[in-house]
């Protein structure tokens, strides 16, 4: 019958060269129709989410209305919180925002614009900025290229957020387990220990006798591309280095241990290891359960339970990237979908502030060693250089070499802008961060 | 290949005159009003067999009285008044018009509305890629397709640019028109390419239409020449609506407009044509189709805020001794006739197997157990089709499986529903009792438009325990009831539909008073002033350009004016289920869920620019659910007992590219919860649902032998292969797509669901092998259960030979179970 038919049958019979020959010559393919803009430095993006919201005065923008003092950094000039003392030893390697303006005053509304730049429409749903990555960016080494560690545990609201939406499945992002968890391992990317050589290659001796009847009366796109999908699945399976990625215990005691051995740390640690390995995207969401929501008792919150994390971690990741020469192609945006009020509650506690709030950023062509933006003397509101969530994507797209004035077309054949900014405009690059 | 059939294929290269039999010339009558009328003629020629064949351009073209008007090619130009025939002769066959022609000499000076606005359409100025974008282009912004010639005659005579988000002008207001220095206007020097023009030479200036437009401003650029009486176009007619033509053949269109006073007018040259899909066929400026490849495909044409469109199939080899093919209801009536025109035999009768699977996937979401199975096949009873349907529609799973259909349209989730599981499950269950009593379509929509209290179907307006924003509520039951997008008109007028962003604006005004106290959902009276903490007691909604108070108005723009302490959507539930709109995107719905296309696909994405594959037969259904008082079972029950329905999926060298047209049945992906209940089913291993926890810390789980289907909500349990295989988590109207994807691919290989239960020790195959049943009899039980089918005799004695030479016959039976549930023909519907 068709080619497609031919294929599929080499695959399954011929022996694990054969095959895994046919599905990495794919790759390259795949690899060499993706035009990447030759200036960018950027190949991959480790977003580090802060689920919840950091207060931006108690940490990267510190203000007379905190509790917590500012201190010196290495750049002279930048002062930020004390609660980041180990980030403030390398703000040569970070650069900081403080004038974000964003939309959406609950934590869903929030989190939605933030992974996908736009406002909750019940009409439709939109592609997250990671599936848009991936899809602009193409897969790299078999690793699969779209990654979200760790899942929510109660509720999949907001890692629909992070999915591709109409641009389809295959940029979703592969969600998995808690890296910190004991017996962490990827579901599905070995092979049940029942499952023998001998019984891989029954069952395949089985599936060409049983489909092939069907097949031979139908063939459809879908089935071509179930094929690809089941061959690039065997070939995850098999091929080491893909197993590997995901394998914490390659990690040293001490190199656990400089992330944290908490699920904040630890997912930082695997995403590492993933754009090591080729992935393009990689959502580290260690602080689940909104832990920056900290309505009440802002100030223990921050100062016991939240900032230690983020200092050792974002600090571990940025010095372990730049230590293995990976900094240069890997964007790291330490944030959250908003940050807090400036005045503080009956409860002791801050409030959802979209209005001005701080980020972080590093590496991937990134200018570091600067603060962009300033806001106002008590943090309520941005005084000079108001950044969108546009126009950071737009940055972030910038540096990957992703054309961010691109519109993509939804189903119905509305226009949607990769990098959707204030006032139904395009984002633009913030030009300063941009190396 | 014997299960193809095979069918007398007769060239189509006959030589030219040797088989027509008749010569007819369109339009056969017709009255030319006006100076400046002209007529395009179309010569259309058959043969013996009906088939018809456009000759315009070969025939010989005569005008019987050449001092009252002139031909130039097929097109005739009225001169004076008084009456003529116009003849077209083509091999011995000849076809007459008869002409009237009358107000020749009446002047009548070029308008803005007319002809300006319809130059701009033609030459694409207005299109959104252009102009005719949201937010225009190069500052200037005129409306798509002319659909608000007064918004494009201030912006063109008074100059200044359009904002999406408010009504302000943009800019310095300056006229794109000189009065003093005509062929200074900056409107012909663009598009003439003498000022610099972002979308490049438009206009010739020795043009006709560069002529038209600098009369008009010399005129002193009038709106329209007796503004008020002048008629209004109030449709485009298309002939031939639909347009069969063999590949690489050619074929013209006429179109005529048709305006207010009566008169009609030939729009054919005045129109912008496109094909919806030019790998079918394409269509050039004056209207003329060349057939590409075999396929179907829709010409759209628009004019002056209007859309048409003619359908266009182009046909393989004419089929000398095409079949006659049984009908079982008056759904065949329509598929048929038109399979036949387009020259597609359908398929033959589903086998009995196929049926059973079919069917009772897509009444009940379920296969049919083995034992059911073998009673269907070995049953002789010519009845047993139907009985098998009314069995199926009254059966338990019926209600379980449509309850999920109605829970994913109608969006059942804690986060949709009031953040409450109370509150989900309560709407839940309302629709449930709505599928179990059968509760006819129209009160189910009109209770859940008017909802309100703390009635479970008001549960759907509190998405995160908030009233959303009228737009929003609006469009989302627009979509739902009227099958119609209008999302895109809430920031602008439409850029494809004659949907405006004043009629979205009105149609949310419904909803405007729309307010929570605690869980309770009300309408806030007009008269009163409710503020409290909870409401803020602002219940006029704003225009979000013009700023002004927006009344409640229907679509077609009688404005309602509600009770000020009444319920508005009372009004709107009533007006809305009595529109054809309602019944059609209704049972346009129900279709898609039994063929895996809509007759209007996406199946509420109904536009003009969208058209019906079966206009007539989508009319028909419609009325037949009116006529049976929006019977939902009746509908069902009326698809699965038609031919169309029941046609095998295998398919013949007339119909295996068709796609659209019901020639078979299309084989779909099966959706993420049949499909687990399916590998349940199969394996006899039930599938355990923990509660709204990921895999590993469960604190709870849904009860024993729960099915996919019967869980209320997507997100009070958890399921790793729901989420793998795309169950929607209902935050906006699902769009299942069944697309495979690699996580499904790596659960195959490896993931519990298969791996798991293959390991059970209580599931079918356990069961088969302790009974002491042979390989034979457990490979053909399987694929009962499977497939609804027993094995081909090769294909069984092919899985015995691998089974012997494997040796180890439990590892080897669960293998062949695992290929079982990986095949195609599984993960489908077919």
């Amino acid at each position: 019958m068709g080619p497609h038919r031919t294929s599929r049958r080499d695959f399954l019979n011929a022996g694990s060269a054969g095959f895994l020959g046919l599905t990495l010559s794919g790759y390259l393919r795949a690899a060499a129709n993706n035009k990447v803009a030759e200036k960018a430095k950027a190949n991959s993006v480790i977003l580090f989410w802060l689920e919840g919201g950091p207060s931006h005065i108690d940490t990267w923008d510190p203000k007379p209305n905190s509790n917590f003092k500012p201190i010196l950094t290495n750049v002279a000039g930048i002062r930020i919180s004390e609660l980041l003392p180990k980030m403030a030893r390398r703000m040569d390697k970070f650069a900081l925002v403080r004038s974000m303006h964003t939309r959406g005053t609950d934590h869903p509304q929030a989190t939605h614009y933030a992974i996908t730049g736009h406002e909750i429409n019940p009409a439709m749903q939109f592609p997250s900025f990671g599936s848009i990555i991936t899809k602009e960016m193409g897969p790299r080494n078999a690793v699969p290229p779209y990654v979200l560690a760790p899942k929510w545990d109660r509720s999949r609201q907001y890692e629909d957020y992070f999915r591709a939406a109409f641009l389809g499945g295959e940029y979703d992002p592969m969600c998995i387990p808690d890296p910190s968890r004991p017996g962490f391992a990827v579901t599905d990317l070995s092979l049940p220990k029942s499952v023998s050589k001998m019984a891989v290659e029954s069952r395949s001796a089985f599936l060409n006798v049983v489909d092939k009847h069907y097949r031979a009366l139908n063939e459809t796109a879908e089935h071509t591309n179930m094929d690809a999908y089941s061959a690039q699945a065997w070939n995850m399976i098999l091929t080491p280095a893909v197993r590997d990625a995901f394998d914490l215990s390659k990690e040293s005691e001490k190199m656990k241990e400089r992330y944290g051995k908490d699920s904040v740390g630890q997912s930082c640690l695997l995403a590492r290891r993933l754009v090591e390995a080729g992935s393009r995207f990689v959502t580290a969401a260690g602080y689940h359960g909104n832990s920056w929501d900290t309505h009440s008792d802002n100030d223990k919150g921050h100062r016991d339970r939240l900032a230690p994390p983020l200092d050792r971690t974002l600090t571990a990741l940025v010095e372990d990237l730049d230590e293995r020469g990976l900094l240069d192609t890997t964007l790291v945006v330490a944030m959250g979908e908003f940050g807090r009020t400036p005045a503080i509650n009956p409860n002791l506690g801050r409030d959802h502030w979209p209005n001005c709030w701080s980020l972080a950023l590093a590496g991937g062509g990134i200018k570091a060693g600067q603060v962009v933006g300033s806001s106002d003397d008590h943090g309520y509101n941005v005084a000079e250089r108001v950044v969108s969530m546009g126009d950071l994507y737009a940055t972030v797209y910038k540096a990957l070499g992703v054309d961010w004035t691109k519109e993509i077309m939804s189903p119905i054949g509305r226009p949607i802008k990769i990098a959707n900014s204030l006032g139904d405009t395009t984002g633009e690059p913030v030009k300063e961060l941009l190396a | 290949m014997k299960l193809l059939l095979t069918f007398l294929i007769l060239p189509l290269a006959v030589a030219a005159g040797e088989r027509f039999v008749s010569l007819k010339t369109a339009p056969a009558e017709v009255v030319l009003s006006g100076p400046r009328a002209t007529q395009q003629f179309l010569a259309i020629a058959t043969d013996a067999a009906g088939t018809e064949r456009d000759v315009t351009g070969e025939s010989q073209w005569v005008v019987s009285n050449p001092a009252l008007a002139s031909l130039d090619g097929a097109r005739l130009k009225a001169a004076a008044d008084g009456r003529l025939t116009v003849t077209a002769a083509y091999s011995g066959l000849k076809g007459q018009s008869n002409v009237r022609m009358e107000g020749t000499q009446v002047p009548r000076p070029v308008g803005f509305t007319r002809e300006i606005t319809a130059i701009f359409t033609k030459r694409g100025c207005n299109s959104t890629a252009c102009h005719g974008g949201v937010k225009g282009r190069g500052g200037f912004k005129l409306s798509n397709n002319a659909l608000y010639p007064k918004d494009d005659y201030e912006w063109i005579v008074k100059g200044g640019g359009y904002q999406v988000l408010t009504n302000e002008v943009k800019g310095e207001r300056i006229p794109r028109i000189d009065l003093k220095h005509p062929e200074n206007s900056l409107l012909l020097r663009k598009p003439a390419m003498q000022t610099p023009h972002g979308g490049g030479k438009r206009l010739e200036a020795d043009s006709e239409d560069y002529r038209t437009m600098i009369e008009w401003i010399r005129a002193g650029a009038p709106y329209g020449a007796g503004q008020g009486t002048q008629p209004r176009l109030v449709n485009l007619e298309v002939y031939p609506p639909m347009a069969v033509m063999p590949d690489a053949g050619r074929r013209g269109l006429l179109v005529t407009a048709r305006f207010s006073d009566g008169h009609t007018e030939d729009f054919t040259h005045q129109v912008l044509y496109t094909s919806n899909d030019s790998e079918v066929a394409t269509v050039n400026a004056d209207g003329i189709i060349s057939a590409r490849r075999k396929g179907e495909t829709a010409i759209l044409i628009r004019a002056a805020g209007h859309v048409a469109s003619a359908g266009v199939g182009v046909i393989g080899p004419v089929i000398a001794d095409y079949p006659a093919v049984p009908r079982a209801n008056f759904i065949d009536g329509y598929v048929f006739a038109k399979l036949k025109k387009f020259q597609i035999v359908p398929s033959g009768l589903s086998s009995d197997s196929e049926f059973l699977r079919r069917v009772c996937l897509d009444l009940a979401g379920a296969l049919p157990p083995p034992k059911r199975a073998r009673q269907f096949l070995a049953s002789k009873d010519p009845n047993k089709r139907e009985k098998v349907v009314d069995a199926l529609i009254a059966s338990p799973e019926f209600v379980d499986y449509w309850t999920f259909r109605f829970a994913d349209i109608f969006r059942v989730s804690i986060f949709s529903n009031g953040l409450s599981s109370k509150f989900s499950e309560g709407y839940w269950e309302w629709i449930r009792n709505n599928v179990e009593t059968n509760r006819p379509y129209d009160e189910v929509a009109r209770e859940r438009i008017s909802a309100e209290g703390y009635s479970p179907a008001s549960r759907h307006f509190l998405p995160y325990n908030q009233i959303g924003p009228p737009g929003e509520v609006m469009a989302e039951e627009v979509r739902v009831f009227f099958g119609r997008r209008l999302d895109c008109a809430q920031c602008h007028n439409h850029p494809y539909e004659n949907w405006s962003q004043d009629q979205f604006w009105g149609m949310a005004a419904f909803f405007s008073r729309l307010f929570k106290m605690g869980p309770v959902v009300f309408d806030h009276p007009t008269n009163m002033d409710l503020s409290s903490k909870d409401v803020d007691g602002k219940i006029e909604l704003l225009h979000p350009r013009t700023k002004a108070v927006v009344k409640p108005a229907l679509l077609d723009h009688s404005p309602l004016e509600p009770a000020p302490d009444g319920n508005p959507r009372k009004a709107l539930a009533a007006w809305m289920t009595a529109q054809p709109y309602f019944a059609e995107a209704a049972v346009n719905r129900i279709w898609g869920l039994f063929f895996a296309r809509g007759i209007v696909e996406p199946v509420d994405d109904f536009r003009s620019t969208n058209p019906p594959t079966h206009p007539e037969l989508l009319a028909a259904l419609a009325k037949d659910f009116r006529g049976h008082h929006y019977d939902l079972r009746h509908l069902m029950k009326t698809i699965v007992m038609s031919r169309t329905y029941q046609l095998s999926y295998v398919p013949n060298a007339t119909n295996r590219e068709d796609v659209v047209n019901y020639s078979r049945s299309l084989p779909r992906a099966l959706d993420a919860e049949v499909l687990l209940d399916a590998v349940a089913d199969v394996t006899g291993v039930p599938e355990t649902f923990p509660t709204a926890v990921t895999e590993g810390s469960s604190v709870g789980q849904a009860p024993e032998g729960t099915r996919a289907v019967q869980l209320r909500d997507p997100d009070t349990f958890f399921s790793r292969f729901l989420e793998i295989y795309g169950r929607s988590n209902r935050g906006a109207i699902p769009e299942r797509n069944g697309k495979p994807n690699l996580s499904q691919a790596l659960h195959m290989l490896a993931g519990d669901t298969y791996a798991g239960r293959l390991g059970a020790n209580n599931g079918r195959l356990a069961r088969l092998l302790a009974s002491g049943a042979s390989d034979t009899e457990i490979v053909d039980e399987f694929y009962l259960a499977a497939l609804s089918r027993l094995p081909a005799p090769g294909e069984r004695n092919e899985i015995l030979n691998i089974l012997s030479r494997r040796g180890g016959r439990e590892a080897g039976l669960k293998e062949f179970v695992w290929a079982l549930l990986s095949s195609r023909e599984f993960a489908e519907n077919h």
